[in-house]
């Protein structure tokens, strides 16, 4: 559905490439996790697509029209609901529908009906008279999502749709948002929040530096290359247990946990019982799956960013 | 903690670029224009006004007087048969008008009570200017009065008569003050020339511009926000984006000015003052005038937007290119008690040009034609920072 070729993108006076020879695509349908530390490139992709930044090297296309031609001509086949509020504070929830119901050409009964129905599906109706500066940040994180929904868009950009809310209403975005893809709309998503994405992907991609580092389901990324060995220790028995374990690859601890990425010809068997020799009690252990949290850690080398 | 408080607050201040050029660099500009404006304002520059003269008599004190105005005043234009209409619209400041009997009449020991010396002035004239004017021409009438009459009387007056003694009844009878020979006008559409004719066009000018911080600020709260940009991805032209911030703005302006004309017309009465009078304007002019000084003040707001990038900056910079401007205009001093210099400066102020268009309209009841020269200039200035406007649009912050 939904093309992106080599894109590069370098805003004007800035020393390095905000986008660098991005390319992935996306089926109808599918929601795509989209992962990036502060400053990684997310936005600017997104911007290219929402139209807000022309796209200076690259192509990007939907089921093979390029993305110039959509954006003139059906602009509304692709909604975003940005990171921030972007609607009008002063006006009631269902003024700003109106509104940006008008700005999408929606009219007559077209108009009114999917106004309800947006209002319905993001359960606002209570509070349709109400402020928009008024609500609650769960409520304006809603209204965000049902404004995006207003011209039924073939291609919907949330980007970090869940920040500021509480557990409920994060779970009733994420509900919405598994429901919308079920009915065959296509969505990328953007979030810090790791378990969001696993709960809701099915493709991932990482970015860093303009760059992609890993793009795959959901699955292929979590299982690839596994070599990490985890564990916990009831009580540390063991003496010079980090010369021991470096004898099996590469040796961190994180917490009370240790990690133990196995170099070549080394097994996770061996490992654990030669810890327990060692006289070290496990408490538990893991092989064979990273979790998102830290294959993101480990490809953006866990240093902060901007 | 005092100290603490006392220094985040001077380090806000500081590091608030924007803040502190409207603290500091607003009032040094201020002063300095102001003070520049206001150079000539205990002594006008009266002498440098043009003015002509329709010298009607034959007499030895009419050529007396005039002679003395040229003196104290610059010798007159050459007099041309449109003078009534140059006066009318501004370009000739006044008119002295000589009757045929002026001299005559100023050495009769009972004048027959017509006028015999008009000063017709500019509607826009100041008071102040007008009145001088007028007095002396009083003055410097009553002089030549009281020679001639003495003349007349004793070529060589007694000594009775000039130590104030013993002054024959026939003479002490005898008005000396010329006052009832000389009249002034100020020619207008109708109405009288008041303070409140003269400041309401400015005032309403000023205000009308008004628009420009609260536009911009609307606009870049919508930007930041993402409105604008969500707008931008559903399709909506910039063109459209920047015409729905303008319509309002002008409803806004048309009821500003509706307020602002009746208050001079209804409130300043009912206060003590002057009325403002609409008898006999023009009214399709006014309304010419009104939607180009609107159509200036929206631009000007749409530009301000699209170039600054923070709430910051337009507060900033929309109040202080606005009091800059109006100080310039002839809005907060008259422009005919500027320097030259000043007065020169002030014609690229767009205040100044909906401000003269406004006074020919209200003072010198000019017509749609009289109003086309600062209406252009207006509409240019707009449609030039319209263009600016578009061309520095962004939807997005970044």
């Amino acid at each position: 559905m939904l093309d992106v070729r080599n894109l590069s993108y370098r805003y004007p006076h800035a020393a390095h490439a905000a986008l660098s020879d991005v390319s992935l695509n996306i089926e109808r349908g599918q929601i795509l996790g989209l992962l990036g530390p502060n400053g990684a490139g997310k936005t600017t992709l997104i911007s290219h697509l929402s139209g807000v930044l022309q796209v200076q090297h690259g192509d990007i296309s939907i089921n093979g029209v390029p993305l110039a031609s959509i954006r003139r001509n059906t602009p509304t086949r692709i909604a975003v609901a940005p990171q921030e509020y972007a609607f009008y504070p002063m006006l009631t929830v269902t003024e700003n529908l109106e509104c940006f119901a008008a700005a999408g050409k929606l009219s007559g009964n077209i108009k009114h009906q999917r106004i309800a129905a947006c209002l319905a599906s993001s359960q606002l109706e209570r509070f349709a008279f109400i402020r928009a500066e008024r609500l609650s940040g769960g409520l304006k994180r809603r209204l965000n999502l049902a404004i995006a929904l207003l011209p039924e868009p073939e291609l919907v950009l949330l980007d970090e749709p869940t920040v500021g809310v509480d557990p409920q209403s994060r779970a009733f975005l994420l509900d919405a948002v598994k429901t919308l893809a079920g009915n065959g709309t296509t969505v990328i998503y953007t979030s810090h929040y790791m378990e969001e994405i696993e709960a809701i992907a099915n493709r991932v991609v990482i970015i860093d530096e303009g760059k992609v580092l890993r793009d795959g389901t959901l699955n292929e990324l979590l299982n690839e290359d596994v070599t990490l060995v985890r564990f916990a220790l009831e009580k540390t028995t063991a003496e010079n247990l980090s010369v021991l374990l470096a004898r099996f690859g590469k040796v961190e601890v994180v917490g009370e946990e240790w990690q133990v990425t196995l170099a070549p010809g080394r097994t996770p068997v061996a490992l654990l019982a030669e810890v327990e020799q060692a006289g070290g009690r496990l408490r538990h252990a893991e092989f064979g799956h990273h979790n998102l949290e830290h294959l993101f850690m480990n490809l953006t080398h866990r240093s902060l960013r901007d | 903690m005092l100290f603490a408080l006392i220094k985040k607050e001077l380090l806000a201040l500081i590091r608030d670029i924007h803040g502190l050029t409207a603290l500091f660099l607003m009032p040094v500009i201020f002063i300095i224009i102001m003070s520049l404006a206001l150079k000539d304002v205990y002594s006008p520059p009266v002498k440098s006004l043009p003015y002509v003269v329709d010298n009607r008599d034959n007499g030895r004190l009419a050529d007396a007087l005039l002679s003395e105005w040229e003196k104290r005043h610059g010798k007159s234009e050459q007099i041309s048969t449109d003078w009534s209409d140059r006066i009318r619209s501004g370009k000739l400041s006044y008119a002295l008008i000589i009757e045929k009997d002026f001299s005559a009449e100023l050495v009769a020991e009972r004048p027959s009570g017509a006028k015999q010396l008009e000063l017709i002035t500019d509607p826009g004239l100041g008071d102040g200017v007008f009145s001088a004017h007028h007095v002396e021409l009083i003055m410097i009438a009553t002089e030549l009065r009281a020679q001639a009459l003495l003349g007349a009387i004793h070529p060589v007056p007694p000594r009775s008569l000039r130590s104030g003694k013993n002054i024959p009844p026939r003479a002490s009878a005898i008005s000396v003050s010329a006052q009832a020979l000389i009249s002034a006008e100020r020619w207008s559409a109708g109405s009288r020339p008041t303070a409140v004719q003269q400041n309401v066009p400015a005032w309403l000018v000023f205000g009308m511009f008004f628009v420009v911080a609260s536009l911009a600020n609307l606009f870049l709260q919508e930007r930041q926000c993402g409105a604008l940009a969500r707008l931008a991805s559903l399709g909506v032209p910039t063109g459209v984006m920047i015409l729905s911030k303008a319509l309002p703005y002008l409803v806004i302006n048309g009821l500003q000015a509706a307020l602002m004309l009746a208050v001079g017309v209804w409130l300043m009465p009912l206060l003590g003052g002057d009325a403002l009078s609409l008898a006999g304007i023009h009214w399709s002019a006014l309304l010419l005038v009104l939607l180009a000084v609107s159509m200036a003040a929206i631009g000007l707001a749409l530009a301000l937007a699209s170039v600054v990038r923070t709430h910051a900056q337009a507060s900033a910079l929309g109040p202080t290119v606005n009091i800059l401007m109006a100080a310039i205009g002839g809005v907060m001093v008259p422009k005919f008690v500027m320097p030259e210099v000043m007065q020169r400066l002030a014609e690229f102020s767009p205040m100044n040009w909906g401000l003269e268009g406004l006074l020919a309209v209200l003072l010198r009841g000019s017509d749609m034609a009289g109003v086309l020269m600062p209406t252009l200039k207006l509409t240019g200035f707009a449609a030039f920072m319209v263009i600016i406007a578009a061309a520095f649009f962004r939807p997005a912050s970044r």
